[in-house]
């Protein structure tokens, strides 16, 4: 079994997988046929059609390939993963292009990536008029994409419970080093999706009990959970004009941006471990610092309409950015260009690396912050050995170079992003919060700095350029960007 | 099931690899990270770094609701203890390595009960086994005894002098032969053979067959049986001194050791070989010390290629039966194709073992025998369970496994299609490697 030669990719044993999970996708998309069909709307056809579609060629690819080796290596590990959402977001335009919606395709696959990254960066300027078809599959790619399509697919089917399902697992889970709960993949996958799906059916009850009606409770307990930050009012969460709802979404937001692995833990009873948890405390912190700056810069720009704006308001619209959900409260572009500021840190952050949220994780900057002071230290005393230390434990060395290059490399992506942007006429400030918020998958619109309302004032080029910058963020740039590399493909 | 495994050394990363293969669950512990950082990057498994004989370690791995405990570190007074301290906080059944016959002993056992160590693996003295059941019969490649030697599994390698090459396994069925063939290893591949396959020259195939029937074996692979009298072995290690030991005197040993203390030590163990200090890859060593006059070779140095090196020097010199410690896994196909007679593995002798335990959870009367990519193992049939439910041509049986043959009543018997196996029959199967567990729940 080890002498078979195999072929430098193995694409008939990749297919097959990818018709199985478009299976797997086609499934997904009954529930806004249902919606469509329970409401009475016309969208019925379009989703009926992409199921139709969807269904067919993974059944095709699933059935009529038969790989001579049916063996995956670490090679079709990350490309199947790279690929899967790929194909994912290829499949879940279709209800846009051919739905109510009419988009062009650049718009159609920006809106798909955008949610199934969770960035929920939107090219659609008005949306309350859309059916509710429309709505709950925004949502629910979203939630989809959250906990991740490979992890889902591990906890469903066995197929991909082998040493290939290992490498899909390395790298769709964001973090530095994977926390496997249970001795199995796959038991590890039920495990982190169980959280994830009680969080949400708590959030969606909690939400139902305020002012929501269960249509829009379940839409935001899926774009919430997964922190992307998806609605289905124009005026976002701030339609509700609730302090309950606004509280609720701020507390699941904030567990949205906690490990899950970490929560699996706290709900076997340990609940000691999270505040043991270094990352949690550091992201708890964070909040409160940027708690008291927001405050601050508020009273100075004189915004104290009421109890809500010094309290609710900005500790919603921290948790919002930090979580990378990216929803925003009403009157957050008076609060002045300090804020904007501070939202470029906090997106850059992101929360705890292993939970639904993008950015550069929490995790990381303790590694670099420790490392810093390392490096600082030695340069009195140059014999000395140092070590990063988190959670009382030792990091080896390729540890945290790994953790730099990543940092490094974000930096430069978001400095390439910016300038294609800034090279295809986008204002600077624009072009570079823009590619920020695309690649740490928070998805702020714009039109923060007062630029525009949506992503729909970008050039198609640019659509593309942030699409991208979505999938490497959410796949933590080395799954992605190792597929453009000489070594990937090279015998 | 749940298994925890203390000490990712050889045999322990063997084994993980192995039984997360098998579906079951697997926590690999050991104190050294760099030792787990790849099998826990690549193996569906979970590991945890931390000392195995710490009972916060053991608590957090999750000993106590393991239903088995493996320890198999280098060091057998940590294994022990392990055991004693996973047994203690609730492991369902413990294993440990050791590496002292002493302990085998029978009287010794109830002692190690009582402490908490269920089961003892010591591969070395398997391996010694294995040699001396190598030296009996030169002619075979694997020889494996269940139910007391009632059914016998008989590995031999196709020669040209054998009357079963070209034949179609279909054809040779319709001469109602005394045996059955369970399996061919082709090259790398071991295959479970159907109607339709034929039988090639270099084959190894596995043959099942009762005690009365084996010698018919020799004629029909066109084999000569000769006693084995004089033997070398090079490299003294603890493997040599258990085969002395075992063999009993049946045998002339002659042992070429590099390391002098060790010789020492040797001389000492083994008072009625001759002990001979040099290096054993030096040609002009060999021809002194009479290597043409061997009938039997055995290399036992640390490396795998020295043995297999030396083993075929041997043969060049006319020896008949070479036989070589193969530690490295992906060495041991190789080695067969190079004609060595026996190759011995620590890992696979360990790993029979594990699988027996994980087999009978329940009882006492399995027996499972590793080989490369398969197990051939002795399963009981419950009352009731799926095998019994009819002749097995219409039982649609895996294609992954065959019934090599049963032993009813103290009697072995061959198993053909038609055969309907009762309740309390003990069947062997051979299987391929991953799919135990499968063939476990038809018994059940």
């Amino acid at each position: 079994m080890y002498y078979n030669k195999r072929p430098q990719v193995n694409f008939t044993a990749l297919a097959r997988v990818v018709g199985v999970l478009l299976l797997i996708e086609a499934l997904f998309m009954l529930i806004p046929l249902v919606t469509c069909i329970i409401y009475g709307e016309n969208d019925y056809k379009a989703f009926a059609i992409t199921i139709g579609i969807t269904a067919l060629t993974g059944a095709l690819m699933r059935f009529s390939i038969s790989p001579s080796n049916p063996e995956m290596g670490k090679r079709e590990g990350f490309l199947l993963t790279a690929l899967t959402w790929v194909v994912f977001s290829i499949f879940g335009m279709i209800p846009f292009l051919i739905g109510d919606p009419k988009m062009s395709i650049s718009d159609a696959f920006f809106e798909t990536m955008s949610g199934f990254t969770t960035t929920g960066a939107s090219v659609m300027t008005s949306i309350g008029h859309f059916s509710k078809g429309i709505h709950i599959w925004r949502c629910l790619m979203q939630w989809i994409g959250g906990m991740g399509i490979i992890l889902f697919t591990l906890a469903v089917i066995p197929m991909l419970n082998h040493s290939g399902g290992m490498q899909m697992f390395n790298a769709e889970v964001t973090g530095i080093t994977r926390d496997k709960l249970r001795p199995r993949i796959s038991q590890t996958a039920k495990g982190l999706w169980l959280i994830y799906v009680i969080l949400t059916a708590v959030l969606c009850v909690l939400l139902w009990l305020g002012p929501m009606n269960l249509f829009e409770s379940v839409c935001h307990a899926f774009s919430t959970m997964s922190t992307g930050g998806f609605s289905t009012q124009d005026a976002s969460i701030g339609a509700w004009n609730s302090a309950y709802v606004k509280i609720v979404i701020t507390a699941f937001m904030f567990l949205g941006g906690v490990n899950f692995a970490l929560l699996f833990k706290a709900s076997t009873g340990q609940i000691g471990e999270l505040w043991k948890n270094e990352v949690f405390r550091t992201y708890v912190y964070i909040i409160g610092v940027m708690m008291i700056l927001f405050a601050i810069t508020i009273i100075a720009n004189n915004q104290v309409h009421s109890w809500e704006s010094l309290t609710i308001d900005p500790l919603f619209q921290i948790v919002s950015v930090l979580t990378s959900t990216g929803l925003i409260v009403g009157n957050f572009e008076n609060w002045g260009g300090f804020v904007v500021a501070l939202m470029f840190l906090l997106m850059f952050f992101g929360a705890s690396a292993g939970s639904t949220s993008g950015g550069a994780k929490i995790d990381r900057m303790i590694f670099l912050v420790k490392n810093i002071r390392n490096e600082v230290y030695r340069c009195l005393h140059p014999n000395a050995i140092c070590s990063v230390r988190v959670n009382g434990k030792v990091l080896p060395a390729d540890v945290v170079n790994k953790v730099i290059a990543f940092l490094c490399i974000y930096v430069i992506l978001v400095v390439i992003g910016g300038l294609i942007l800034t090279a295809i006429g986008i204002p600077l400030v624009d072009a570079f919060f823009s590619a920020f918020s695309c690649i740490g998958n928070t998805g702020l619109g714009a039109g923060v700095t007062g630029y525009g309302g949506s992503y729909d004032i970008i050039p198609d080029v640019g659509k593309w350029v942030l699409s991208l910058l979505m999938l490497m963020g959410r796949l933590e740039l080395f799954t992605v960007l190792l597929l453009f590399s000489r070594t990937f493909w090279k015998k | 099931m749940k298994i925890v495994i203390a000490g990712a050394g050889e045999v322990g990363s063997h084994l993980a690899k192995l039984l997360s293969f098998e579906n079951q669950d697997i926590v690999l512990v050991d104190k050294d990270a760099s030792k787990l950082a790849n099998i826990d990057a690549n193996y569906n498994l979970m590991t945890y770094v931390g000392r195995p004989t710490s009972f916060q370690t053991l608590r957090e791995a999750g000993v106590e609701t393991c239903d088995l405990f493996i320890a198999v570190t280098p060091y057998e007074t940590t294994n022990v203890v392990a055991c004693s301290m996973a047994k203690q906080i609730g492991a369902g059944k413990t294993v440990a390595r050791i590496d002292n016959y002493e302990f085998m002993n029978n009287e010794n056992r109830e002692y190690f009960r009582t402490i908490g160590v269920d089961s003892l693996i010591y591969p070395e003295f398997l391996a010694a086994q294995e040699i001396i059941t190598a030296l009996k019969r030169p002619w075979v490649r694997h020889w494996f005894e269940l139910s007391n030697g009632e059914i016998l599994l008989v590995g031999v390698k196709m020669r040209e002098l054998s009357k079963l090459i070209g034949l179609q396994l279909k054809e040779l069925a319709a001469l109602q032969p005394t045996f059955h063939i369970s399996a061919i290893k082709r090259r790398h591949n071991t295959i479970i053979p159907r109607g339709d396959d034929y039988i090639k020259l270099n084959d190894i195939l596995y043959f099942t067959t009762t005690r009365n029937h084996v010698d018919d074996l020799l004629e029909i692979c066109g084999k000569t049986n000769y006693d084995v009298n004089k033997v070398m072995i090079m490299g003294g290690s603890r493997i040599a001194i258990r085969t002395v030991d075992l063999a009993d005197n049946d045998y002339k040993f002659k042992i070429i050791e590099q390391n002098l203390d060790m010789c020492q030590v040797l001389a000492e163990h083994c008072p009625d070989c001759d002990i001979v200090h040099a290096d054993a890859r030096d040609i002009d060593v060999l021809r002194e010390e009479g290597l043409d006059e061997c009938d039997a070779f055995i290399a036992l140095t640390e490396s795998s290629e020295t043995n297999i090196l030396a083993c075929i020097m041997a043969k060049e010199f006319g020896v008949a039966k070479t036989i070589a410690e193969v530690e490295n896994l992906q060495l041991i196909s190789e080695a067969e194709g190079l004609n060595i007679g026996t190759t011995i593995n620590k890992k696979l002798l360990a790993s029979s073992t594990i699988f027996q335990l994980l087999l009978d959870a329940d009882s006492s009367t399995s027996k499972c025998h590793s080989l490369t990519d398969a197990e051939v193992a002795e399963l009981e049939a419950r009352p009731g369970s799926k095998i019994t439910r009819g002749a097995v041509k219409d039982l649609n049986l895996s294609r992954e496994m065959t019934i090599a043959g049963l032993v009813r009543d103290g009697e072995g018997m061959l198993v053909t299609g038609n055969t309907v196996i009762q309740p309390g029959d003990h069947v062997v199967v051979f299987c391929l490697a991953g799919s135990l567990h499968k063939v476990e729940k038809l018994f059940y």
